[in-house]
């Protein structure tokens, strides 16, 4: 079906630029907000909250106010002075971007003192800014010379370079992924912000006075935060700058392509930048409701893994047990050998952390054609109860950007640092900006914000289920008005998991039935993977223990390379078939390797941990003989016999859309029901837990590399060597 | 399709409307002054000595003519069926680019094509490709005239609205100062 | 920095391109321009010497005792209780009536300054913050009273704190200040052990608390933000305004921060009555004042005198007059280093205070009065003055932390002649960037004294270069630029 705009009937209307869309519905929730004032930029009126800055009430009526130290989600420095404007009946200019409103201010942004300011503070900072920008990493997107163009002399009269020249800084060394070289450094304090406030390691700071200001970080150490890539984009200049890519290519060569990161639940929004069907690096790209404009250093710097260790070519073992290249015919002809020759119910296929809806749906329809039922994910989730049944059980049913508006949260069993850093980043902003308190049950570990800890016991969960808790955090909740309740996922596949997920049910529910918001969700399951609520959605189970321990004759990997399929726990005899494109742990103990394509190869459905379907695009071909997934499996349906009803990538969609309408509204994201039938059907379940509850990723260290494609990153790995070695150094 | 009519009826919900192209005379009637009312009509001489057939042809000229809304230029256009019918538009609005912060050039909506393979030219180290749409990028000043384009040349197209809106949080310099919030700036 | 560099608010020049006449006329009939006022009201005309009766400092060459006892016996401590059962308001009013105008450099009426926390509480505690960080080249008047005349500071602090209704004062001194510091230390020791201070200060029922911080030696740091930044324990970065710090200032709190002159001043004035203080000086200029007088004169002094006091007056009667006689002088820097100069044409008849002095196109600022005479290598001297602010400059705002280094690259180019005539209008176009467009006024201050240079002396400037040029050829800025 091509989609087709069946409502043109719809009167297409209103030019405006920015669609509506839905403002998050619990920041209005505020008490009613003051009586705006009415300000005057460039003589157009605008009506403000009293304390907007001028900068926000030009930007209201689209007057852009250049900037430097400015940036919206960090605090306000006002210190580049690029923002001066002229205010009338001011004798001097003032920085727009810290001086709030007073009602009836006429602000003039283009008057003759504003122009002579900002072309002031442009000679000013090129005055000790290198002229090096044929060799700068940042030419072409940078603010600098953006701003210099605009705003700056056409002329320098900076004889002085003839005589004394400009300042040179020596350059820091802040680990592998962020190159410094400080003689750029206009002194703007973005870096230094941002590590304070938004990554929470206050590492950055400024040394020394004057023109012999410097900024970096006090000691020489390595910028521990999981988030450190960001202050690259951050940098208006070339002064902080990516170290893998550098000197790769200029941004005006490469080719943007908009797509969705997989590297963790989160589906961050990302602008994949290419050149001659070469992923070069990965930005980000602004999404209110999920990643606001950060994103973390996995999902950025791991797309040199894409490169290597590539699944090229269909693969089969020869008869020493070496996998050999072999063409499509022949591979997929072993293949569906294998699957004709399996006997019903003997046939598991096990979907990976990085699977695409898609191939996931066109897995299943083939695996149940051939009569087989046992399709599984890698990660566990309790099925007791009402198990996957409903939606809201698996999901952040809060949703990622509501989070920040929270006023308590608990996290019962997740490092949401380096599960899902940007969610993190949402906890601590609220932690910041809100005042909300997070209290954590598990491991104490560092979230780069203060947290009370209650303890790493799963009674702890169980006493504030059962509201027999003394400790203090049982109040804080009680009394909270819109708490918030996170779940890991890790926990459930301990064998208390269905108790954890039973009793955090059960609390998150009675908390929530007594919220005076009726709106609020306070439930989070908060998945480990990419794939895990797409799968579930589509009716994989949970876990393969149990079609394990039926003893498969065929065993399909799709991508599945989390380790938890091994050849020893498999009937000798048995054929294992991966596809992916990775060598990884799957590949390894493969009869027959058929390759895929990896997230920016393919347009592809992701649902993130929040139920929000999004699209991956094409940005590269995949290399080699790789193809799209699930036109493999579409082929190989047919060479089985068992055609599926699906020629095109619209046609699985509608399939999709069968199944379950949310996995193809991309974009959106709908509130989940039914909590009282979960809460109900767990009730049974609430049995006695003693063990301790524990997380996976527990350091930075540990972040890193946690998927095929991060794992086959040299850029990870050096990180990974990084970070232990400055956790070994004395500083 | 669950997805074009969900985009298209949040577009929708905007209050304007497209202002009709001015074939119309009636905004000219309305528009003619109040306070001239009690002054003669101006007649032209070519309508006083005009005969009855010429007036009726006047009229016909001066009436609304109607223009079909759904234009289809794919049997016109030679543009080859493959790369009509397998072809897909997204529509979107060019983000924001993460390493800068101007906006001044993202105020519109594009569309592109479906990406398709690129290789590097042994000759020069060029990027060539063998789609002759690969470069096509229009910018529109609204997403409906990128669907109305797209219509015209028959290419399915999907819309994808960034979610870029958020509330505007007034910006407060003394909270890094604040005495009793976290907002407390430590390091400089 | 006691606070020179608050700011004057001068008519910022519309267009910065083509510099007029810049050589002054060098006379007071300049229509004074401060804070929109015309001419100047009726009333006193001109200050005269002051009576030894009239001094407030007593001792400010510590010929007698600092301590309490010397202190009380120059009347110090004298009925401070009645004043601070009198009230806030009382006592602010009477701040007004005095027309005492901040002595550390800006001259904000200090009365206004301090009905400015009178805003309705809202559970924050009130701080008052003294600025004991003179760091001001030139300027040498507030470590006189803290080390010969502490309980003057101390008093003052107790009911400048009554008067806005402070918890406690900070008095932050400049680190160099040890032996200020430690006879501050011991004064407030002694106010505390006879109960002037602590819980019940003087027996009025008022807690209040005085803590000294010494600073680590920024000159900065006299800024007033900057000052609370460093309490605050953070490197001391001054603060864009607003918001002022009475409404956040220390800790997040209102706080008002004065000059220590301004303080110790105040015990003086409520005892003998605003309308005493007022009847010195000038009208708006009132009270007496301590001068410094530095440099090429017979005896430098530090001198209390009457506002409005005619410089020539000053120098003839304190210092001993300048070295060579009034003939042999230059020129004069009137307020503090990061005062613009005036030539000697001007100094003949300008009157100190701050009125006359903005009208003379310079500041009052804190009356460091360093007086140059023809010996002087005139540009040398601003040079090393940039220099000096070069180096001082905190580094947070683009147009000081580059444009004072740049400065001060071509003004040590200009000493030596090896500058090009036309960076002369340059040199002022860069001091008039650097002015107004940074976030404290220490980039004012940087820019005042070029300006002020390049104001009365360009001749001599131009005579450089022609003379290096004759020596060594064309300057290679004369082809640059």
């Amino acid at each position: 079906m091509l989609r087709q705009p069946l409502s043109r009937a719809l009167t297409l209307s209103s030019p405006v630029r920015a669609a509506p869309l839905a403002a998050r519905p619990y920041a209005a929730q505020a008490p009613p907000p003051p009586e705006k004032v009415e300000v005057f930029i460039d003589d157009k009126p605008v009506h403000v909250l009293p304390g907007t800055t001028i900068l926000q009430a030009a930007a209201l009526v689209g007057v852009e106010i250049p900037r430097f130290c400015y940036h919206e989600r960090l605090a306000v420095a006002g210190n580049c002075r690029m923002c001066l404007v002229e205010i009338e009946r001011s004798p001097k200019p003032a920085a727009a971007c810290a001086m709030p409103v007073m009602k009836g201010m006429r602000v003039k942004t283009n008057s003759d003192l504003t122009k002579k300011a900002r072309e002031g503070v442009m000679e000013f900072l090129l005055v000790n800014h290198p002229l090096d920008c044929p060799i700068c990493d940042q030419g072409g997107e940078c603010d600098l010379q953006d701003q210099s163009m605009a705003f700056g002399s056409d002329r320098s009269r900076f004889t002085d370079i003839h005589f004394s020249g400009k300042r040179a800084v020596e350059d820091k060394d802040v680990g592998p992924l962020i190159k410094t070289i400080m003689t750029r450094c206009i002194h703007c304090t973005r870096c230094i912000r941002f590590a304070s406030e938004v990554a929470g390691v206050d590492d950055f700071g400024t040394t020394g006075r004057g023109s012999d200001m410097q900024v970096g970080t006090y000691v020489e150490k390595m910028f521990l935060s999981e988030l450190s890539g960001n202050i690259i984009d951050l940098c208006p200049v070339g002064a902080l700058t990516s170290k893998p890519y550098s000197f790769a290519a200029r941004p005006w060569e490469t080719r943007r392509i908009d797509s969705v990161d997989v590297l963790d639940p989160l589906g961050s929004n990302i602008v994949i930048a290419t050149r001659t069907n070469e992923v070069l690096r990965i930005l980000p790209r602004t999404n209110e409701e999920i990643n606001e404009e950060w994103l973390s250093d996995k999902s950025r710097f791991a797309c040199d893994g894409l490169k290597r260790q590539r699944l090229v070519t269909p693969m089969m073992t020869d008869s020493r047990g070496n996998l050999t290249p072999v063409e499509w015919e022949d591979a997929m002809v072993a293949a569906a050998r294998a699957l004709r020759d399996c006997p019903p119910g003997k046939l598991l296929a096990v979907a990976g952390d990085l699977a695409d809806a898609e191939s996931l749906v066109a897995l299943k329809d083939l695996v149940n054609r051939l009569g087989s039922d046992s399709t599984c994910t890698e990660q566990y989730f309790p099925l007791d109860g009402a198990g996957i049944d409903l939606r809201s059980s698996y999901l952040c049913n809060t949703k990622i950007a509501n989070v920040e508006d929270a006023d308590f949260v608990l996290l019962i069993g997740t490092n949401t640092r380096f599960e899902a850093p940007l969610l993190n980043a949402r906890i601590r902003k609220a932690f910041i900006h809100k005042d909300t308190d997070v209290a954590l049950i598990g491991p104490k570990v560092d979230l780069t914000y203060e947290y009370i800890h209650v303890g790493d016991s799963a009674s702890a969960v169980k006493d504030l289920a059962t509201g027999s808790s003394s400790h203090e955090v049982m109040k804080r909740l009680e009394a909270a008005k819109r708490p918030v309740v996170i779940l890991g996922a890790d926990q459930l596949k301990t064998p208390e998991g269905a108790a954890i997920l039973a009793y955090t049910q059960e609390l998150a529910l009675r908390l929530q039935d007594k919220l005076e918001d009726k709106k609020w969700k306070v439930l989070n399951v908060l998945q480990r993977t990419a794939s895990q609520v797409a799968a579930l959605d589509i009716g994989y189970q949970p876990g393969v223990g149990a079609a394990l321990q039926a003893g498969p004759q065929v065993v399909y990997l799709l991508g599945a390379d989390s380790g938890v399929v091994s050849r020893d726990q498999l009937p000798k005899g048995a054929t294992v078939i991966y596809q992916g494109h990775h060598g990884d742990a799957g590949a390894a103990i493969a009869d027959i390797v058929l390759p895929g394509a990896a997230y920016t190869e393919k347009r592809a459905t992701y649902v993130n941990a929040e139920g929000r379907a999004q699209q991956t695009l094409v940005a590269v071909t995949p290399p080699g003989k790789a193809r799209e997934d699930w036109k493999i499996i579409r082929a190989l349906s047919e060479v089985v016999g068992q055609r599926l009803p699906y020629d095109t990538l619209d046609e699985v969609r509608d399939r999709l859309s069968e199944i379950s309408p949310a996995l193809v509204t991309y974009g959106d994201v709908q509130d989940n029901n039914y909590f009282a039938q979960a809460r109900s059907l767990a009730q049974s379940l609430q049995k006695p837990v003693s063990g301790k509850v524990d997380v996976q990723l527990k350091k930075l260290e540990d972040f890193f590399m946690t998927d095929p494609i991060s794992r086959a990153s040299p850029t990870m790995a050096k990180c990974v060597q990084a970070v232990i070695k400055q956790k070994s150094s004395k500083y | 399709m669950f997805q074009v009519i969900s985009r298209a009826a949040r577009l929708s919900r905007t209050p304007l409307s497209r202002s009709l192209p001015a074939f119309s005379t009636t905004s000219q009637i309305n528009g003619r002054d109040q306070l001239g009312r009690h002054e003669a009509p101006m007649i032209d001489n070519d309508v006083v000595v005009a005969s009855p057939d010429e007036k009726q042809q006047k009229s016909v000229l001066e009436s609304t003519i109607s223009v079909p809304v759904k234009v289809d230029l794919t049997p016109v256009s030679g543009v080859p069926e493959e790369h009509i019918k397998p072809r897909r538009v997204r529509i979107y609005q060019p983000p924001k680019n993460a390493m800068q912060s101007g906006t001044n050039n993202i105020h519109h909506w594009e569309m592109e094509f479906d990406n398709r393979q690129r290789w590097e030219n042994p000759l020069m180290g060029w990027t060539s490709t063998g789609d002759p749409l690969s470069n096509m990028k229009v910018a529109f000043r609204s997403p409906e005239e990128a669907i109305e384009h797209c219509e015209k040349n028959g290419w399915s197209w999907f819309l994808d609205v960034p979610k870029i809106e958020k509330p505007v949080r007034p910006k407060n310099y003394g909270l890094n100062f604040s005495w009793n919030r976290r907002t407390r700036v430590s390091t400089k | 920095m006691a606070g020179v560099l608050a700011r004057v608010i001068q008519r910022t020049k519309p267009q910065l391109g083509i510099v007029g006449p810049l050589v002054a006329k060098g006379n007071s009939n300049v229509p004074v321009r401060y804070q929109g006022t015309q001419k100047q009201p009726e009333g006193k005309q001109r200050g005269s010497p002051l009576n030894d009766s009239d001094r407030i400092f007593t001792n400010l060459y510590g010929r007698h005792d600092w301590r309490l006892k010397g202190a009380m016996s120059r009347g110090d401590w004298y009925k401070t209780k009645e004043i601070l059962l009198k009230g806030s308001d009382w006592i602010v009013n009477e701040m007004k009536t005095s027309g005492l105008r901040g002595r550390g450099g800006a001259g904000f009426p200090t009365g206004m300054k301090w009905s400015f926390m009178k805003k309705p509480s809202d559970g924050r505690p009130h701080y008052l913050v003294v600025n004991a960080d003179e760091g001001e080249p030139g300027t040498c008047k507030d470590r006189e009273i803290m080390r010969h005349d502490p309980h003057k500071l101390v008093e003052g602090c107790l009911i400048a704190g009554r008067a806005i209704n402070a918890i406690a004062a900070y008095i932050y001194i400049r680190g160099e200040f040890y032996n200020e510091a430690s006879n501050l230390q011991v004064a407030i020791a002694e106010a505390y052990q006879a109960g002037l201070l602590g819980k019940d200060a003087c027996g009025s029922g008022y807690a209040f608390d005085v803590y000294v911080h010494r600073g680590a030696g920024a000159y900065i740091c006299g800024e007033e933000t900057a000052l609370i930044e460093s309490i605050e324990g953070k490197q001391g970065k001054p603060r864009l305004k607003p918001p002022f710090p009475a409404d956040i200032g220390l800790f997040g709190c209102p706080t008002t921060v004065n000059n220590v002159e301004t303080i110790s001043v105040a015990p003086t004035i409520c005892r003998r009555g605003g309308a005493w203080f007022a009847s010195f000086g000038r009208v708006r200029n009132q009270g007496t004042k301590l001068y410094n007088i530095s440099g090429h004169v017979n005896t430098p002094c530090t001198v209390e005198e009457e506002m409005s006091i005619p410089l020539k007056e000053l120098i003839e009667r304190h210092a001993g007059g300048v070295i060579g006689g009034w003939d042999n002088l230059l020129a004069i820097i009137p307020g503090g280093s990061s005062t613009p100069l005036i030539p000697k044409s001007v100094c003949d008849t300008v009157l100190m205070d701050f009125d006359a002095l903005v009208a003379a196109q310079s500041a009052f600022g804190t009356a460091a009065i360093i007086v140059m005479d023809k010996s002087t290598d005139i540009v040398k001297a601003i040079a090393r003055l940039i220099m000096f602010y070069k180096h001082e400059s905190c580094g947070q705002c683009t147009p000081c932390r580059e444009g004072v280094g740049w400065m001060n690259k071509i003004i040590y180019r200009m000493v030596d002649g090896n500058a090009s005539p036309k960076e002369i209008d340059m040199l002022w176009e860069i001091s008039k960037q650097i002015e107004g467009h940074t976030i404290c006024a220490l980039g004012d201050g940087a820019a005042w004294p070029v300006q002020g240079l390049i104001r009365h002396f360009r001749p001599e400037l131009e005579r450089r270069m022609a003379q290096y040029a004759a020596t060594h050829g064309p300057s290679k800025a004369e082809r640059l630029y």
